[in-house]
């Protein structure tokens, strides 16, 4: 069953052009589910990297504008997308000049398979 | 200039309690405002503190409770610093996530692999059920192709009608 979660998230990545990774991991940066290409960036993956997410969106809470729900990092090279599942943290990695937009919808492809995960990280 | 704000003044003491004069802040001072809730706050607490004996130890959490309210709402940047998971500690949560994740999917298959195939196009699993159900009556398909051939017809039958010019020369004495 994993295997086919993980051939539905390959999907994804083949429709979106200059889309490199999906990776759905805890708030730790501990991944759960990853799909890539070897194009993806190898920094861009760790988990002290993408744990930085849950720390700002911690600290931009306060600035009274509500909960954050989406990050949008943009590089010269690569443009990382992060998205607040909390107790799980979704991010893209993407070309620079892939449509952000059309990352940005693929979250409700993904919501199912993000609650189901939710469960699995709620359970430990 | 005073005297033509001193006269506006006068007007304005007759219709507001709240007479502004030279003396009054143009600016409501939120410092002093905060300072003044703050004030109340505390003397609330101390004040209801004053029952209790150990009342040096109350203040002291009262101040601490404070300090901790006020630490939540302040955006740190320099406390930034995440804890660094250790590799082994990161690995053992992996496995642990990986056999995890495996159960989570296994148990609602059906569910996830419905949610999965949004696809218009579905497998059936028994077809001769559905193909063996009756076609639709005649009189529905004579509906159908009348209704369709009526707004195929109406359809033809838009025409533009010109009445006037497309191009309009504007400004210009022919």
């Amino acid at each position: 069953m994993v295997e086919e979660v993980r051939k539905c998230l390959q999907d994804l990545l083949m429709k979106v052009n200059g889309l490199y990774c999906i990776l759905i991991t805890d708030r730790d940066g501990v991944p759960l589910l990853k799909v890539g290409s070897e194009k993806a960036p190898e920094h861009a993956m760790r988990p002290n990297f993408i744990s930085t997410f849950g720390l700002a969106i911690d600290q931009g809470s306060k600035l009274g504008l509500g909960k954050t729900s989406t990050l949008i990092c943009s590089y010269s090279q690569f443009q990382v997308i992060q998205m607040n599942k909390l107790p799980l943290i979704v991010t893209f990695i993407t070309s620079d000049s892939c449509n952000t937009g059309h990352v940005l919808a693929l979250e409700k492809q993904l919501n199912p398979i993000i609650s189901e995960l939710t469960l699995a990280v709620a359970e430990l | 200039m005073g005297c033509c704000y001193s006269l506006f003044c006068k007007d304005e003491n007759s219709s507001q309690s709240g007479e502004p004069n030279e003396r009054t802040h143009l600016l409501v001072d939120p410092v002093s405002n905060n300072t003044n809730i703050q004030r109340v706050n505390s003397e609330d607490i101390l004040s209801r503190n004053l029952n209790n004996l150990p009342k040096k130890t109350d203040e002291q959490s009262a101040l601490n409770r404070i300090l901790q309210e006020t630490a939540t709402n302040v955006i740190d940047v320099a406390a930034l610093d995440s804890h660094n998971l250790q590799q082994h500690e990161y690995v053992e949560r992996m496995k642990m996530y990986n056999t995890k994740v495996q159960q989570v999917f296994a148990t609602n298959k059906n569910k996830i692999s419905k949610k999965l195939n949004s696809c218009i196009l579905q497998d059936i699993p028994v077809p001769d059920k559905i193909l063996s159900t009756e076609p639709i009556s005649s009189d529905d398909i004579n509906l159908i192709t009348s209704s369709v051939a009526a707004a195929a017809s109406a359809i033809q039958d838009i025409k533009v009608d010109h009445k006037e010019d497309l191009v309009v020369p504007f400004g210009l004495n022919c």
